[in-house]
C-alpha cells in the first residue's frame, strides 16, 4: 500500500516536471490582480488587458517562436493574499508580472519576485513601491510627487507663464501638492509672484483674488478640491482678473463646471487621462480591441498602465532576443520606448521617468480637450 | 488705490448678506433674550426652498425671468415665515418661562433638526445654482468691477433695511415691538399681544434671512447642508459686535464685519481672517461689552 503511494506520488511528481518541461515552450506571464473583492472591476481589467496583449502576440506568432501563457493570482488588494500570490506564481515559473492594482498588495509581493528574478510591473502610486531600488521593479503609473513636477514643467517650460500666482486650502493634500509644485517651480526657475491659501467652503474668495490682482499673474495655480476651484474660477473672472486658471487632479469633477458657469470655459485641469482621452494612436487601437473583445470599456486608466508594462517587458524579450529577466531589466533601463501612454522610460529604482499626467482645457460646453502635450 | 476699493466693495458684498442674517439674531434677542441658533439653518434652507421653486417655475415655462425671481423671492420668504413659526413654536414657546439655558439647548436641536432635514432631503453634497437666474451684466468704474448681482444684493439690502427701520420705528406694531423689547410683563399689561409680537419679529427675520439665504444661492452659486453655520456664525458676531438686540446696531456690525474680514483676508491673511475675527469680537466685549450701538441698560440691584 506504502509503495502504491510512493509510486503514485513519483508519477504525479513526473507528471508535473513533465508538464513543467512541456511548458517550457511558452513565455509564462503572471497576472497579480484583485480579481474579486473590492477592486474586482480594476482587477478584472488588468487581467483582461494582459490576456488580450498576450493574444495579440500569440496571433502573430508569440515571441522567440514561443507562445505567451498567462496566469492569473487574484490577490484581492490585500498584503497577505499577494504574498501567497507571489509564492504560487513564481512556482509556476512566471518571467514576469503584471499588477497589481493597489500599492500595498504591489508592495507585498515585490520581495519574493526580487529574489526569484522576476519583472513586475504595476500601477501603484505609493512613493515607497520604488524606495528598495529593486531591480526587478517598474513602475508604470507615476508616483505622487510627480504631479507636481508635471505642473511646473508645464507652466514654465512649455505655457511660459512668468507671474504664476499658486493657491491652496488648508488640507495636506492641497497643501501637500502646493508645496511641492512650488519647489519644482523654484527648481525651472520659475517666478511666482503669490502664494497664499484659501479657506475651504468660505466660498468669499474675493478678497484674496483682489490682492492677487494687483500683482498681475499670468497664472493661477489652485491646489485644492472642486467645490472651491469652481467659485474661485468664477470669481477671478468677475473681477476682471484676465490670468489662466490652473487646477489640481482634484478640481476634476463636473461640479467644477456648474460651478465656475460661463467661466468654466477655457480652464484647465492638470490629471492623468481617462483612457479615451490619451492621444496615442497605440493607446486608441488597443482599446477598440479591448471593446471588441470584451464588450466594455476598460475600467480605468489604471488597467491601461498595466498593460503598458506589460508590454514594455514583451519589447524587452524581442529586442533582447531572450527571456533571461536581467538581461531584459537592462535594457528597459537603458532605453525608451512609446508606450499606450506616452514615453515609457525608467530610472534604475524602476520609477518611471516623465509622466503620464495631461491638460486639459474646458471647452465652452464644458467637455475637456487635452491641451498638452500635443500629439 | 483701485485695488482697496475693490476690496471695500468686496467687503460690502458679503457684509449686506451678514447684516440681513444678523437682523434674524438680533430681534429675537431683543424680545426674548434668546440666540434663536437655528436662524443661520433657516437661511440654508431658505437657498435650497428657493432653488426648488426656481426650477419648477422655469420648468414651467410660463412667466418671464424677472417674474420668476420675484416669484422665487416671495415665495421662498412665505415658506421660511412658516417654518420659523414652526420653530419658534414648537421649540422656544413651551420653554418661554422656563431657565434661559433650556431654551438655548432647544435652539441648538432646533439648528440641527433644520440641518439633518436639508442633509436628508437634498444629499449631503453641494447642490448648485444655475448660473443664469440674474443677468451676467457688468460693469467697470474706476478699475472697480461690480456684477449686475453684486448691485442687486447691496440695493435690494439697503432698501430692505430702510423699511425695516421705518417699519420699527414709525408704526404702531414698531412701537410694540420696542415696548415688548423693553419690558414684556409691562407690555402686556398695556394691552400689547406679545405672543403676537413674537410671531411677527420671527417672521420679519426669517423674510431677511431667506433674502439673505437667495443671495448667497445666487451669488456664491454652491450650497451645502453646513452653509448655515458659517453664514449664523459670522451673523451673530456681526448682531454682537454692533450690539445684539439693536437694529441700527446689527446693520452696522453685519457691513462692518464685511469690510473687515476682506481687508483682513486682502491685506493681511486670509487664512487668519477668521482668527481676527474672533480678536475683534473679543476686543469689542472687552471694551464696549453691549456692543458699536447698544445701550448699557441699567440693572436693579
Amino acid at each position: 500500500m506504502k509503495k502504491l503511494f510512493s509510486l503514485s506520488l513519483m508519477l504525479m511528481v513526473s507528471a508535473f516536471f513533465a508538464v513543467g518541461a512541456f511548458a517550457a515552450d511558452t513565455i509564462k506571464i503572471g497576472v497579480q490582480a484583485p480579481i474579486t473583492g473590492e477592486y474586482a472591476n480594476e482587477g478584472q481589467g488588468i487581467d483582461n488587458a494582459a490576456r488580450l496583449l498576450a493574444e495579440q502576440y500569440n496571433a502573430k506568432g508569440g515571441l522567440l517562436g514561443k507562445k505567451l501563457e498567462v496566469f492569473t493570482c487574484d490577490d484581492e488588494a490585500q498584503a497577505m493574499k499577494a504574498a501567497i500570490c507571489a509564492k504560487e506564481l513564481v512556482e509556476k515559473g512566471v518571467i514576469m508580472i503584471i499588477g497589481s492594482y493597489t500599492s500595498s498588495a504591489a508592495e507585498a509581493a515585490q520581495r519574493t519576485y526580487f529574489r526569484a528574478g522576476v519583472l513586475q510591473t504595476t500601477d501603484g502610486t505609493s512613493d515607497s513601491l520604488t524606495k528598495n531600488g529593486y531591480w526587478t521593479f517598474f513602475r508604470n503609473s507615476n508616483p505622487n510627487s510627480a504631479n507636481a513636477a508635471f505642473t511646473a514643467d508645464y507652466m514654465v517650460n512649455a505655457a511660459k507663464f512668468k507671474r504664476i500666482a499658486i493657491l491652496s486650502d488648508h488640507s495636506s493634500y492641497a497643501q501637500g501638492l502646493a508645496d511641492a509644485v512650488t519647489a519644482e517651480v523654484k527648481k525651472v526657475n520659475g517666478n511666482i509672484v503669490y502664494s497664499g491659501k484659501i479657506k475651504a467652503n468660505s466660498q468669499n474668495f474675493t478678497p484674496v483674488l483682489t490682492s492677487m490682482k494687483s500683482l498681475n499673474p499670468d497664472v493661477i495655480y489652485f491646489a485644492g478640491y472642486y467645490a472651491d476651484g469652481g467659485l474661485i474660477r468664477a470669481q477671478q473672472k468677475q473681477l476682471g482678473i484676465n490670468a489662466e486658471f490652473i487646477g489640481g487632479d482634484a478640481n476634476d469633477n463636473v461640479d467644477f463646471v456648474k460651478l465656475a458657469g460661463a467661466a468654466a470655459k477655457d480652464a484647465k485641469i492638470v490629471n492623468v487621462p481617462t483612457p479615451d482621452m490619451l492621444p496615442y494612436d497605440s493607446a486608441k487601437k488597443f482599446l477598440a480591441a479591448y471593446n471588441a473583445k470584451y464588450g466594455k470599456e476598460i475600467p480605468s486608466i489604471w488597467a491601461l498602465l498595466n498593460a503598458d508594462g506589460m508590454f514594455a517587458f514583451l519589447t524587452a524579450i524581442e529586442k533582447t532576443q531572450s527571456t533571461d529577466t536581467k538581461k531584459m531589466s537592462d535594457w528597459l533601463h537603458a532605453n525608451e520606448l512609446d508606450g499606450f501612454s506616452g514615453k515609457l522610460k525608467w530610472d534604475k529604482n524602476g520609477e518611471r521617468v516623465g509622466s503620464t499626467f495631461m491638460v486639459y482645457n474646458i471647452k465652452a460646453d464644458g467637455s475637456y480637450e487635452v491641451a498638452y502635450p500635443k500629439k | 488705490m483701485d485695488i482697496f476699493l475693490q476690496q471695500v466693495v468686496n467687503g460690502l458684498i458679503i457684509g449686506s448678506i451678514y447684516a440681513l442674517v444678523a437682523l434674524g439674531y438680533t430681534m429675537v434677542y431683543g424680545v426674548m433674550k434668546l440666540i434663536n441658533f437655528a436662524h443661520g439653518d433657516l437661511v440654508a434652507l431658505s437657498a435650497y426652498i428657493g432653488l426648488m421653486f426656481y426650477t419648477q417655475l422655469i420648468g414651467m415655462g410660463v412667466m418671464p425671468q424677472s417674474m420668476v425671481v420675484i416669484m422665487v423671492f416671495v415665495l421662498t420668504a412665505l415658506v421660511a415665515a412658516a417654518v420659523a413659526l414652526l420653530v419658534e413654536r414648537v421649540a422656544y414657546r413651551p420653554l418661554r418661562t422656563a431657565p434661559r439655558l433650556s431654551a438655548v439647548v432647544s435652539a441648538l436641536g432646533a439648528s440641527m433638526m433644520i440641518q439633518n432635514g436639508i442633509m436628508l432631503i437634498w444629499g449631503p453634497n453641494i447642490t448648485i445654482f444655475p448660473s443664469d437666474i440674474l443677468p451676467a451684466a457688468s460693469w467697470t468704474v474706476y478699475g472697480i468691477s461690480i456684477t449686475f448681482v453684486q448691485a442687486a444684493m447691496i440695493i435690494i439690502t439697503l432698501v430692505l433695511m430702510v423699511s425695516l427701520t421705518l417699519f420699527i420705528n414709525y408704526t404702531k406694531m414698531g412701537t410694540a415691538i420696542r415696548a415688548s423689547a423693553i419690558n414684556q410683563d409691562v407690555a402686556k399689561l398695556m394691552g400689547i399681544n406679545v405672543n403676537m409680537i413674537i410671531m411677527i419679529i420671527f417672521v420679519v427675520g426669517a423674510v431677511l434671512g431667506s433674502v439673505g439665504g437667495l443671495f448667497i444661492g445666487m451669488y456664491y452659486r454652491g450650497i451645502s447642508f453646513n452653509l448655515g453655520w458659517i453664514y449664523g456664525l459670522n451673523a451673530f458676531i456681526a448682531a454682537i459686535l454692533g450690539g445684539i438686540g439693536n437694529i441700527p446696531g446689527s446693520m452696522v456690525g453685519g457691513y462692518m464685519l464685511g469690510l473687515f474680514t476682506a481687508l483682513i483676508a486682502g491685506y493681511v491673511s486670509s487664512s487668519w481672517a477668521e482668527a481676527f475675527t474672533f480678536i475683534l469680537l473679543i476686543l469689542i466685549l472687552i471694551v464696549r461689552p453691549t456692543g458699536i450701538l447698544g445701550e448699557r441698560v441699567a440693572e436693579k440691584v
